[in-house]
């Protein structure tokens, strides 16, 4: 992910999101490099996200929301050869008992 | 002081913004610190004071930094302006800003035990709130806006009809046609609103959310990189 995943300007992204995150001190040069390699409205709208995500991230914890059952089937067989369900942090996250299915479009995978 | 008077175009940002960012986010700070539906305007606005003093509260530090947060024990270093909250909303505040990829089952019971469920989940959104707004400025190396004028009134403590039980942490909406994470902050319709309207802005942009293919400053695979990035810093299992 640090090398940035073969996603155009990743390695750029994934800086300016960590360090932005972290508060870290180069976050202003992760910004200006950013800011070189996809332009100002780019810039706005990674930090945008980032932001974005520091909320999603903690409302979907504070409340303990579950996989979407598509999503749970569709990331069955990972998790499990993963042992993600095994952390406490699951916490009776994850319900779905059915057979891992392939979702057929994004909104699937949250339905 | 409060930002009667606040400037949201982020002009001192040094870059171009859409002035759409501005105008979502100067609305939603104004309702956030608005009377809610559990709290009042002046809980609303130290609500968001303790998400932000939670950055530099020792408490916090140490918790986040132990094998386990409940194995550290104190008090947390409070905003002038978190006097009118019981400990209790400020360790709520605290630890779902500070450390909320370990926010468990329990401990979430032991909040909604002591401050209610409905107002647990509203400050909970108020908090959710604030890191989008704030997380902005500060990835953009911006100051922080002041604090919203609380404003006056007394909450109405309105719960919906259409919630209850389905498998989270706390009661959400039965309609089960809304993705689970649109339904985190169901039990409290309105600040809910105000929570969806900033994502809405600074992500999912409405119906195009469904396309693989965004025609937006940046590529789906670089936003969904960066969302991935957060939250595996986050920790957040969603």
């Amino acid at each position: 992910m640090a090398a940035g995943a073969g996603v155009d300007a990743g390695a750029e992204l994934v800086h300016f999101t960590t360090a932005a995150v972290g508060d870290d001190d180069d976050l202003a040069a992760a910004r200006d490099a950013l800011r070189s390699a996809v332009g100002d409205a780019g810039l706005v709208e990674a930090a945008g996200t980032i932001a974005a995500f520091e909320g999603l991230n903690r409302i979907a914890d504070a409340t303990g929301i579950q996989l979407d059952d598509n999503l749970a089937a569709d990331t069955a067989d990972v998790r499990d050869a993963l042992g993600i369900d095994d952390f406490a942090v699951t916490d009776g996250k994850v319900r779905s008992e059915s057979a891992p299915s392939r979702a057929e479009s994004v909104l699937d995978l949250f339905t | 002081m409060t930002g009667a008077t606040t400037d949201w175009t982020y002009a001192d940002s040094g870059v171009a913004i859409d002035p759409a960012f501005g105008d979502v986010h100067g609305d939603a700070w104004r309702r956030l610190g608005e009377c809610g539906t559990w709290w009042t305007g002046a809980e609303r606005v130290a609500i968001l004071a303790e998400a932000r003093a939670a950055a530099g509260c020792e408490l916090c530090r140490e918790q986040k930094a132990a094998v386990s947060p409940n194995a550290v024990r104190g008090d947390h270093s409070r905003s002038p302006e978190g006097s009118v909250l019981s400990n209790d909303a400020v360790e709520a505040a605290h630890r779902i800003s500070s450390d909320p990829g370990r926010l468990a089952r329990g401990w979430v019971g032991s909040m909604c035990e002591a401050l209610g469920e409905e107002p647990y989940v509203e400050l909970a959104a108020i908090v959710a709130t604030r890191y989008a707004i704030d997380g902005f400025a500060l990835a953009l190396g911006t100051a922080l806006r002041p604090l919203p004028a609380a404003g006056h009134g007394e909450p109405s403590r309105v719960r919906p009809d259409d919630v209850g039980d389905v498998g989270a942490f706390v009661s959400q909406s039965l309609d089960k046609t809304l993705a689970n994470v649109s339904r985190a902050a169901s039990l409290v319709p309105d600040t809910a609103d105000i929570w969806r309207g900033v994502v809405k802005q600074q992500y999912s942009r409405g119906p195009e959310f469904a396309q693989l293919v965004w025609d937006r400053p940046l590529q789906r695979p670089q936003v969904e990189l960066i969302a991935a990035t957060v939250s595996k810093m986050n920790e957040c299992f969603y």
